[in-house]
């Protein structure tokens, strides 16, 4: 069918190559559309802004946090029974520090998630997306990877340096912080865990609402203004049910030991999971069947 | 080649497109012609696989659009002007749109400068004109060297310059032997761009011909007469299939006859005419014509002129 002659790029006669021969015929592989969708990725200032502010609130939050735990600790010191009660803790109570500011990263994040999707159809992008690749789903899993491990890298990259801006303010106080305890290394590795999850929830909602305000709104509905209404709202039903909330996941699966009356590990890992997977395999149901 | 068998898309009760069936030959222009909401988006929304049909198929080169292993090659479509993130750059949007199909980088310079993007390739389309953001529309449509092209209202917003731009561009790319469906509203574009037109109104096609054909009105041809006795000629002439209509003092408009005809009773019944002249409808009346009286044009049309197979431009 080619008679394409004028513009043709000077490659040889023959069919796919590799792909950095930039064949004439190659199409839209997987590797491709990833490639792809990270250069959608890092040609927005918006992500940008947005990626900038998770580390600043991280960072921030982390050290804000690391002055405020070792002002406690100073009055702990005047105080032999609350220095007995830290003491018990052994070094729980800075462990927390580098991700204090988790709580606004999640938001952050999973604003991401929406707004790279959501603003596929507020702004038509959507259309040269699905025309270059009309099977629609490789372009939705490939910027779900890119959600996903970028909301985990700077998470945890974030969580690290906040890490390293508390350890000399903790010092101050006398308090020992270990980045490289294996505690510290599990709250940084679940805390990004859990970040991109939030991310891909978001992605989802993007997804399936075609909507920013809309998407967000969702996002914070479900993270921030459910747990509280479900703790309002009297009734055995809503504070059982309270537990199994997407955003109350990550107490029981960054504590030290199991709290009574909380989920198991991994029960919140599964409960997380399912929070993830139902939004994004109906999101991609819907996506292949709606018309863009 | 573009090939639609009763496609037909209904939006809730509203039926955007009602069945239409036709094919869209390669190596001519062949426009899409029809008023605004007559469903020519729709139906080019569904030659791109990004609208499902309620019913019916459309193939591009004998496959559905998203079967091709390299739809971009096969098929550019400019479908809406800022079908882009506007707060990317033109050349970041057409880098991410080449990088799907590994499209060198070459090739996205290439279609920047070819559409006159140069200047303003690094800065955000949200500060285009509608007229560049229809040339960044234009470039990504020819990103993949496609052998299909698909143009949505490219004229929208251009100015003077860049219509014709877009007129040289459309029929050098169907020179080359490519397929080229181009939708306007605007007639008078069409008349100068298009080979062949396909004319939709409220969902259905009115008329799938040449041109020439169209412009014709195919029997219709309408004659204006001059003689010094328009009543008798009125009445010499008047048969089935003819109209004769008196529009000043010695002036008649014949339709239904051609001038051969005319002459013939002219001079079988010794009525004197001074001027026997061939009037050509532009496409404005004869849009007017074909949109007035659907269903008889309908079937006038498309049973007068099949669709030319043979096709070759002009």
């Amino acid at each position: 069918m080619s008679t394409s002659t004028s513009t043709q790029p000077a490659a040889g006669p023959g069919r796919a190559a590799i792909h950095n021969a930039a064949s004439p015929g190659s199409g839209p592989s997987f590797f491709r559309v990833l490639n792809s969708e990270f250069i959608k990725f890092r040609t927005l200032l918006s992500t940008t802004i947005l990626l900038a502010s998770t580390a600043v609130v991280m960072v921030g939050f982390g050290a804000l946090s690391a002055w405020g735990t070792g002002q406690f600790a100073d009055q702990a010191a005047s105080d032999p029974e609350a220095a007995a009660a830290i003491a018990a803790q052994g070094g729980d109570l800075v462990v927390t520090v580098p991700t204090s500011g988790v709580a606004f990263a999640q938001l952050i994040l999973g604003s991401l998630g929406v707004l790279l999707m959501s603003s596929e159809f507020t702004t038509g992008m959507a259309r040269s997306t699905f025309a270059a690749v009309p099977k629609r789903l490789p372009a939705f899993v490939a910027k779900l990877v890119v959600v996903i491990v970028s909301a985990f890298v700077l998470t945890a990259a974030s969580t690290y340096v906040a890490g390293l801006v508390s350890v000399p303010i903790l010092d101050n106080f006398g308090l020992k912080l270990d980045l490289a305890s294996s505690q510290s290394v599990k709250l940084l590795l679940v805390t990004s865990a859990y970040v991109a999850a939030v991310a891909a929830i978001g992605m989802a909602l993007g997804t399936l609402l075609r909507n920013s305000a809309g998407g967000i709104m969702a996002l914070v509905g479900l993270f921030f203004v459910a747990p509280i209404a479900f703790q309002l709202i009297p009734g055995d039903f809503f504070e059982e049910a309270r537990k199994y909330l997407p955003g109350n996941t990550i107490n029981p699966l960054t504590a030290v030991e199991h709290v009574p009356d909380t989920l198991e590990v991994w029960q919140a890992a599964l409960v997380l999971g399912a929070w993830v997977v139902v939004p994004v395999v109906v999101a991609m149901i819907l996506l292949k069947k709606r018309d863009v | 080649m573009i090939e639609a068998e009763g496609l037909t898309k209904v939006y809730g009760d509203k039926t955007a497109v009602g069945g239409v069936s036709f094919t869209v030959q390669a190596g001519q222009v062949t426009g899409f012609l029809g008023p605004n909401g007559a469903g020519k988006s729709t139906t080019m929304r569904m030659i791109m696989g990004l609208d499902a049909p309620t019913a019916g198929t459309v193939t591009v080169n004998g496959v559905p659009f998203a079967r091709h292993a390299a739809p971009l090659r096969e098929i550019g479509a400019l479908l809406d002007a800022k079908a882009v993130h506007t707060s990317r750059s033109a050349y970041n949007h057409l880098l991410a749109m080449a990088a799907t199909h590994s499209i060198p980088r070459k090739r996205v310079h290439e279609v920047i400068d070819m559409t006159g993007l140069a200047d303003v390739a690094r800065k955000k389309v949200k500060g285009f004109s509608l007229g560049m953001g229809q040339r960044l529309g234009i470039a990504a449509a020819l990103l993949g060297d496609p052998q299909t092209i698909i143009l949505d209202e490219p004229v929208n917003g251009l100015d003077p310059e860049g219509v014709v731009w877009v007129r040289n561009l459309v029929k050098y790319l169907a020179s080359e032997g490519r397929t080229v469906f181009l939708s306007s509203h605007l007639m008078s574009e069409m008349a100068l761009t298009a080979d062949h037109l396909i004319v939709i109104g409220r969902g259905k096609i009115i008329a799938d011909a040449p041109i020439k054909d169209i412009i014709t009105g195919k029997g219709h041809t309408r004659t204006r007469v001059r003689s010094d006795q328009p009543d008798r000629l009125m009445q010499v002439l008047a048969g089935t299939g003819v109209s004769v209509e008196l529009q000043d003092h010695e002036l008649l408009e014949v339709t239904g006859l051609d001038q051969r005809q005319i002459a013939r009773s002219a001079l079988d019944n010794q009525v004197l005419i001074y001027e026997l002249t061939p009037l050509q409808a532009s496409l404005e009346e004869a849009y007017m014509e074909l949109t007035k009286d659907e269903v008889e044009y309908h079937s006038l049309i498309t049973t007068g002129a099949p669709v030319p197979a043979q096709s070759g431009g002009n």
